[in-house]
């Protein structure tokens, strides 16, 4: 079997394609590496003009609920987000954060960032909460079709979802406490 | 047995739920290593097909052993990851995996050209200690489950590094190859350059004493110029390593181990202790010391003629002259933009075009192109591992992820540059393209400690209640 010039002229240039679409795939991959993450659902400023958010294309597309309900007029109707979200469950578009709300480190927070939180004793979890009554791989915070859900990792003394004791992944409501040993924390925007 | 079942009804007020269903979540990172890995391996098959049709006008059998030998090797190790590393970087595996699948191609590329097959043929060696590099670096991966024990042996690596590097003087164990004396051997056969894993051993050493005393090498010293300069007692460290790495150049006659061992403390001092005075006197003294090396030692002296003199004809045709230096550079030239293809240049003409010089043979069939597909994904390859350096929280995983991917980009830049003729050519294998088991080896257990490292470093706690 032989083969043509022009067949292995239009492999090697093929292959060359190949390679460096490769390199191309790579690149485009850790793209937030080279441009930082992208950016999160923009919690339009009080003092901030309405028409900015309509101004500046943002990169993020926002699903038609979040999008439709962003402008003003829901400031209006919701004074304060802690009274009125309770049902609402946390999504990767609404919480921003996590917030320890009792115990040795009450007030402190960290911001979510769509990885999944494992949480317990030992030092290889995300969140470490060293206390007598938490298990050593306690429970898990993670993303599941977009919401936010807590898994109990058969741990021994049981995580709480607003002071009822969890038996299967559960999501996770908006400014809900998850109480886990000493410590209890929310989900907030 | 009703006691017990007593009691747990008793003290378990509310009964303890079953045994929860857990929720599988997929493996992002890991999937995405798996695609990429698979198009690398895809790519690797290609390169050995398209060698065939080009030197043989058809498509051969061996293309089994030698694409599906690395590529089963490389699943193992994504598969191991999924089990011990599952946060590893998702980049370094199939960068990696291309390197090497391209450097076998191009070995097995010259051994058609000189009609080499069969076991004693370069590329299912190559293969073999593929295998077996892959088989160290899974192994590296299942012993280190943290990267931090490391840092306990400290010392201990630095005299294991000494040691190895000192290991092809011994007599009766030494092999001197080309002139150079940095191979050990038992017997006729199986030669190994212990060189290699020694970077690993000093880059371990590095970091680890540099963490311990850099205060002293950083906060002190009389400010000079705009610099604040170290005090003549803390030049100790330096000075060492500037003496070993002189005593490499002068008993094993080995210019680019030098530069790279000198040039991996340089930098990790630097990282350390942030203070560019340590660059500029590291610098000047192996300049000097090259200097003088190049003055009274002839083989110093000869590499700097080829490289400064290389197109005059007396150098030329001189014994142990420019005729390898100019032979790559007339099959880069003759590769063109895009390349005579795999398998229809002639690459075999240059003097060990499997490894030292299999840059200038992937030069000639692939062209500009292909080479820069090539400096790309050595630069990706770096890139991943200085990130994986500057996101980490211990000063000692920083050290260690900054200075083994510097060494895999300063050993490419002392080969290329070499061969390019952008400084004098030094034997130094390209790290994963060229020939060579200890490289291979040595390479990947870089791969295997910069993958545990990224592992740790998302691992690490957000918050600690």
């Amino acid at each position: 079997m032989s083969v043509s010039e022009l067949t292995l002229l239009v492999l090697r240039l093929g292959f060359l394609l190949v390679l460096w679409l490769f390199i191309f795939g790579i690149v485009y991959a850790l793209r937030s590496d080279l441009f930082g993450h992208r950016a999160r659902k923009m919690q339009p400023d009080a003092g901030a003009p309405v028409g900015a958010p309509a101004a500046f294309p943002s990169p993020v597309t926002l699903p038609p609920a979040a999008a439709a309900s962003a402008p003003t007029e829901q400031f209006a109707a919701r004074p304060s987000p802690a009274f009125t979200d309770v049902d609402d469950k946390a999504t990767s578009q609404n919480a921003t954060r996590l917030v320890i709300t009792s115990g040795p480190k009450a007030g402190t927070e960290f911001p979510l960032t769509g990885d999944s939180i494992t949480i317990g004793r030992s030092g290889d979890s995300s969140l470490v909460i060293r206390d007598d009554y938490t298990s050593t791989h306690h429970a898990r915070l993670m993303l599941w079709h977009d919401k936010w859900m807590i898994q109990d990792l058969d741990s021994t003394n049981g995580t709480f979802l607003d002071g009822n004791r969890l038996a299967v992944p559960t999501p996770v409501p908006l400014n809900t406490t998850v109480k886990i040993g000493a410590t209890s924390f929310e989900l907030r925007r | 047995m009703p006691a017990s079942s007593n009691r747990s009804t008793t003290t378990d007020a509310p009964a303890r739920p079953p045994r929860v269903r857990r929720l599988h979540l997929p493996q992002k990172l890991r999937n995405l290593e798996l695609f990429l890995l698979l198009i690398a391996c895809g790519i690797n098959a290609a390169s050995v097909v398209l060698v065939q049709l080009g030197a043989l006008g058809r498509i051969d059998t061996t293309l089994v052993l030698l694409g599906a030998g690395l590529s089963v090797m490389v699943l193992g190790m994504h598969v191991v990851l999924r089990f011990v590393a599952r946060e590893a970087d998702p980049f370094i595996l199939p960068i990696a995996t291309l390197l090497n699948g391209l450097g076998i191609a191009m070995i097995y590329r010259i051994d058609l050209a000189n009609q080499e097959t069969g076991l004693s043929s370069a590329s299912v060696r190559q293969t073999i200690w593929s295998a077996l590099a892959i088989g160290c670096a899974i192994a590296v991966l299942l012993i280190i489950r943290n990267h931090r024990v490391l840092f306990r042996y400290t010392y201990i690596a630095g005299f294991v590094g000494v040691a190895l590097l000192l290991l092809p003087l011994v007599p009766g164990l030494g092999r001197e190859v080309s002139g150079a004396r940095v191979w050990i051997g038992i017997g006729s056969f199986a030669t190994f350059q212990p060189g290699e894993i020694a970077k690993i051993a000093l880059a371990v050493f590095f970091a680890g004493y540099l963490v311990r005393n850099r205060d002293s090498l950083s906060m002190v010293g009389k400010k000079f110029l705009w610099m604040r300069f170290p005090r003549l007692r803390d030049l100790g460290p330096i000075l060492v390593v500037w003496a070993l790495s002189m005593s490499v150049i002068i008993f094993q006659r080995d210019l680019g181990t030098a530069l790279l061992y000198f040039g991996l403390f340089l930098v990790m001092l630097y990282l350390a202790t942030g203070r560019l005075s340590w660059v500029l006197l590291g610098m000047s003294l192996f300049l000097g010391g090259a200097l003088v090396a190049s003055q009274t030692l002839d083989y110093v002296n000869g590499r700097f003629q080829n490289w400064l003199d290389a197109l005059n004809p007396d150098v030329y045709t001189a014994d142990g002259g420019s005729y390898q230096l100019v032979q790559g550079l007339f099959g880069l030239a003759k590769g063109g933009l895009v390349g005579t293809g795999l398998g229809q240049g002639r690459p075999e003409i240059t003097p060990v075009p499997q490894s030292d010089y299999i840059i200038a043979s992937l030069g000639e069939e692939l062209g500009l192109a292909g080479i820069f597909a090539i400096l790309a994904l050595y630069l990706l390859l770096v890139a991943r591992g200085f990130r994986i350096g500057f996101a980490g929280n211990d000063d000692f995983g920083k050290l260690l992820g900054v200075g083994l991917s510097f060494v895999i980009a300063l050993q490419c830049f002392i080969v290329i540059g070499g061969v390019t003729r952008v400084i004098p050519l030094t034997g130094l294998t390209t790290p994963f393209l060229a020939a060579g088991g200890s490289s291979l080896v040595a390479n990947w257990i870089i791969v295997a400690l910069l993958l545990r490292l990224s592992d740790t470093v998302r691992n690490q706690p957000r918050l600690v209640v």
